[in-house]
């Protein structure tokens, strides 16, 4: 458990989205669930902070809510991604991607030569 | 876009709180219970499973903030607290707040009207394109005054100067015109072809002028109001069927103007001048001047180009004399409009500003005293941990509630006041249909709330908040060593209260003064029980014409006489103290039986010889006009029978003429020639000498004024008066059927002479009534706020004089204590009221009459009145403090 990372900031809403689109309407315990699995349990998401990052996708569009039940019949709040948040997923990936690419272009053969 | 999206989603939060909050409860408690499950899955004990989940959840109160606050807007939530907080204080008392509010609305409403009216009048942009460009040009006399415009300076102006686009002359008339619904009198203009292109407008229907239309002899043509098209005309879409009888002669209609458009004021119709012809002197100033400034040059170029061509026509003009222009000038129309008004509008709104704060000050008080009551408020908040900004915050906030009920109390009070002050403003202030709330009167009202809640505020904030606020709780909540600092203020406050109601009271005590002495002036005639009639026939130069309507006249006088109730009828060419009336003015000669003049042109050698020549009103009356008024005839005869048309023609000349021209000498059997006022150049010979008369309204000196016969000197336009014990309704009805009988085709205006003369003191009486209201108002605030301060005085020091009177003060002890403390606070405010009154009346100088703006008598009598009234609101606290029971008062806290 220690060694686990913490969420870093500006990735988590990249990350909300990703699982969204990959497991379609999910509740705020299943999305941080989710992340952990998917990263390997090598990150830990505080969920203190989840739902305000929850909200601020909320109120900038990119995902929606609606209270719903779960397979053993539990009331819990469902997101969703929106067309908005689809984009915003693409464009940010994009991003990313490229962030990462130029990173490691600059890391690994540097450290070669 | 996002960031703009949630604004407006944390903007909505700022609703439904409670609900919003429950849902991330529920979505809380819903997390939790997953965990749990997967954790009792995962083989933990409920216990352990339960206590695993809330741990990783970490502190929920800490999310449900770091949540809310990304969910709204904490500034406005801030300031929606403060606001729901301040209310609820509000309301706590509702008496204060309550009279806080009013007394606010009072201020702001009254100050809002004032302002509405400064504005409408000497603000508001004339209603024409670019009016900043339109001047009105002037001619200057000698003596230095502004005056109208001869004929052919103004044609050198108009043709020599190079400052503007188009210039045009224009006069005013009233006329009677008939051919519309029915015959009136109507105001007229006589305006050169160009004057619409001055303001930028053109008919909506029909034509504007053209220069053919004003030559000599063309076919009369007319502009016609709006309203008066729609009224009067019927609004015809096809206007060549339009034809009015103006002044005896058929105008075509050819154009209808836009509507609102009147200028000058009140007039209805338009009519080309000079169509007799110009009138080739340079001294009859007959014409007003208004110009449009070529694109570039500024108002100070036109002046200076205008002076020069002035100056050029002063030397080299053979007509030289009193008459006669020294030089031009140019003023932008909106201040040759409102220039007589500006002055006492100014002092009026100071006044309001007056009042305005002394109505700030009392509520300043109010709060002050609230503040002291909620130390212990104020401790325990700071206490707690609150900012010293915060609670500053919090007055701040609670005084902008207060002003912004009040303002918008005061604006819908401000409502009717503008109603009020607009039936109450005197005939002669102009642009009074521009009066009105119109949104700059708004926002100023709205800023003006705004200012008096920082400036309320900011005091009452620094003042509570001041020193160690920790203190009040120590005091165990009886917040007397506080209440000293805030009673120093509240002393403060309403010694200032008192120098600016002395101020206000002593500009209403001048204004008042000046009224009660204008009124005291013997004007020099009777004012009562006259009806005047105005009548004008059509304008006519043939002698022959002219003696018949002398004729008519005379009858008309002989029938007006039968009605019952009236004892005696005259006739004059203008009454005393008419608004833009007044007897023309001009230059007669001293002249010998023998030296009849041929032509007028033969005056200009003669008026060079100064000993011959006077300066006199020239008025046309007949004999029954002196008895109705009252004038009295002091030596000589008054017109009668003898003076018939073809006998010797006669003049009363008045007393401060005779005194004039004559002195030492009688002047009856002397002749003058005065032919130049009415081109009839046979010599006068005076005949009697009766009272002066003032003319020009009280506060004026009687001029100098020759009298002729008008059944010698007959003219088209007169006014009637009728002397009568009857009801003014009947001799009006009988008089109209008379007039209609004689001519239907004449109409008439009746009007009584009280009306005409208690309109002619209508600007001093709007002043007086005005600034004495906000005098009156302002005494009674200042007495309620002397008598706050020192009653809050009183009840905080019951323990102190219970004291005192416990260790033997007498009960006059006390009363000497309470009312020297609050003599020491009146006398402050009295003294620096005394030295802002000298230093402020000065600006009441023009408006005052018969008394000096340092009167001592005003001075005296305000200070004895305030400080009277101040003292009586002493003396109840301070009654209450001297039957102060000891016992009582040491166990009463």
């Amino acid at each position: 458990m220690t060694d686990k990372k913490d969420v870093w900031q500006g990735t988590l809403a990249l990350m909300v989205l990703k699982t969204l689109q990959s497991m379609g309407p999910l509740h705020g315990y299943g999305i941080a669930r989710r992340i952990e699995q998917t990263s390997g349990d090598l990150l830990s998401v505080n969920y203190g902070t989840l739902y305000p990052a929850l909200l601020k996708l909320e109120q900038e569009g990119y995902i929606s809510s609606e209270w719903g039940v779960s397979d053993n019949n539990r009331r819990a709040k469902y997101y969703k991604l929106t067309r908005a948040g689809r984009k915003q997923l693409e464009s940010e990936a994009r991003e990313w991607e490229q962030t990462t690419e130029i990173l490691a272009r600059f890391l690994s053969p540097e450290q070669e030569s | 876009m996002p960031a703009l999206r949630s604004f407006f989603a944390q903007l909505a939060a700022l609703f439904a709180r409670q609900s919003r909050d429950r849902e991330l409860t529920d979505e809380l408690e819903s997390h939790l219970q997953f965990h749990i499950d997967d954790n009792l899955r995962r083989g933990l004990t409920p216990e352990e499973a339960r206590r695993h989940a809330v741990l990783e959840l970490g502190g929920v109160e800490q999310t449900k903030e770091i949540y809310r606050e990304r969910r709204g807007l904490p500034m406005i939530e801030t300031l929606l607290q403060d606001l729901r907080f301040g209310a609820r204080v509000l309301a706590r008392s509702p008496g204060v707040t309550a009279v806080a509010i009013l007394t606010l609305a009072l201020g702001i409403g009254a100050t809002t009207a004032i302002f509405s009216v400064v504005y409408g009048v000497l603000l508001r942009p004339l209603p024409y394109r670019d009016s900043n460009r339109i001047i009105s040009v002037f001619e200057i006399n000698p003596d230095g005054q502004r005056s109208h415009l001869a004929d052919p300076n103004f044609d050198d102006f108009r043709d020599q100067s190079r400052s503007f686009q188009t210039i045009a002359k224009y006069g005013e008339n009233v006329v009677s015109v008939s051919g519309a619904r029915q015959p009136t009198r109507t105001s007229v203009a006589n305006v050169s072809p160009d004057f619409l292109k001055v303001f930028a407008i053109q008919p909506i229907l029909g034509r504007d002028f053209i220069a053919a239309d004003a030559k000599k002899g063309a076919g009369p043509t007319v502009l016609v109001s709006y309203g008066y098209w729609k009224q009067e005309l019927g609004s015809p879409q096809d206007l060549s069927q339009s034809h009015l009888k103006i002044d005896g002669a058929i105008y075509s209609v050819i154009g209808v103007l836009p509507t609102g458009f009147r200028f000058p004021a009140d007039v209805d119709l338009w009519l080309p001048a000079d169509l007799g012809g110009e009138n080739p002197s340079r001294t009859s100033h007959n014409y007003s001047a208004v110009a449009r400034l070529r694109d570039g040059v500024t108002a100070e170029q036109a002046n200076q180009d205008i002076s020069a061509i002035a100056q050029r026509i002063h030397n080299t003009s053979s007509e030289q004399g009193d008459y006669l222009l020294k030089d031009g000038t140019v003023i932008p129309l909106q201040d040759a409009i409102t220039g007589n008004v500006r002055s006492p509008l100014l002092v009026l709104l100071g006044a309001v500003g007056f009042l305005l704060l002394v109505a700030c000050a009392n509520v300043a008080n109010l709060l002050l005293a609230q503040a002291s009551v909620r130390e212990r408020e104020l401790a325990i908040r700071s206490a707690l941990g609150a900012a010293r900004g915060r609670l500053v915050r919090q007055f701040l906030t609670e005084a902008f509630l207060l002003s912004l009920f009040g303002g918008s109390l005061g604006v819908l009070g401000a409502y009717w006041g503008v109603a009020g002050l607009v039936a109450l403003a005197p005939e002669n202030l102009p642009r009074l249909d521009s009066v009105s709330i119109s949104i700059p009167v708004l926002v100023f009202s709205f800023l003006l709330s705004a200012a008096v809640a920082a400036g309320l505020g900011t005091f009452i904030a620094l003042r509570a908040t001041s020193g160690d606020l920790r203190k009040g709780l120590e005091q165990g909540g009886r917040g007397e060593a506080g209440a000293q600092g805030s009673q120093r203020a509240g002393r403060i406050i309403v010694a200032a209260q008192i120098a600016i109601t002395l101020v206000l009271v002593v500009g209403a005590g001048l204004l008042g003064r000046s009224l009660m002495n204008v009124l005291e002036v013997n004007p020099g005639f009777r004012v009562d029980k006259i009806v005047a009639m105005d009548v004008s026939l059509p304008w006519v130069e043939d002698p022959k014409a002219k003696a018949g309507q002398a004729i008519f006249f005379s009858n008309l006088i002989d029938r007006l006489k039968q009605i019952p109730g009236v004892r005696k009828v005259g006739a004059v060419n203008a009454l005393p103290m008419e608004d833009g009336g007044g007897l023309p003015d001009g230059m007669f000669l001293l002249m010998t039986q023998n030296e009849l003049p041929k032509t007028a042109d033969s005056f200009g050698p003669l008026l060079q010889q100064k000993e011959r020549v006077g300066s006199a009103d020239f008025g046309v009356a007949t004999d029954g006009y002196f008895q109705v008024l009252g004038i009295p005839l002091i030596r000589g005869r008054i017109f009668d029978e003898r003076d018939g048309p073809d006998s010797p023609h006669v003049a009363v000349i008045s007393e401060s003429l005779a005194r004039e021209r004559w002195r030492n000498q009688d002047p009856i059997g002397h002749t003058i020639e005065f032919g130049n006022m009415d081109g009839d150049l046979r010599l006068l010979t005076i005949v009697g000498v009766v009272g002066d008369v003032r003319d020009y309204g009280l506060d004026a000196p009687p001029r100098p004024t020759v009298y002729v016969n008008l059944f010698q000197r007959p003219r088209s336009a007169v006014t009637l008066t009728m002397l009568s014990d009857a009801d003014t309704r009947l001799v009006t009805s009988a008089a109209r059927g008379i007039l209609r009988d004689l001519n239907p085709e004449i109409p008439a205006k009746f009007q009584t002479f009280s009306q005409i003369y208690s309109a002619s003191m209508g600007s001093r009486r709007f002043n007086v009534i005005l600034i004495g209201f906000f005098g009156i108002v302002a005494l009674l605030l200042a007495t309620a706020g002397v008598f706050g301060v020192m009653a809050y005085s009183v009840s905080r020091r019951t323990r102190e004089i219970g004291v005192r009177v416990a260790l033997g003060a007498s009960s006059r002890d006390v009363l000497n204590m309470i009312l020297g403390q609050g003599l020491r606070t009146i006398f402050i405010g009295v003294a620096i009221g005394i030295v802002g009154s000298l230093a402020l009346t000065r600006t009441l100088q023009s408006l005052l009459f018969g008394v000096n703006a340092t009167d001592p008598l005003t001075f005296a009598g305000v200070t004895l009145l305030l400080v009277g009234t101040a003292l009586l609101a002493c003396y109840i606290p301070a009654r209450r403090a001297m039957h102060v029971d000891p016992m009582i008062a040491l166990r009463h806290e």
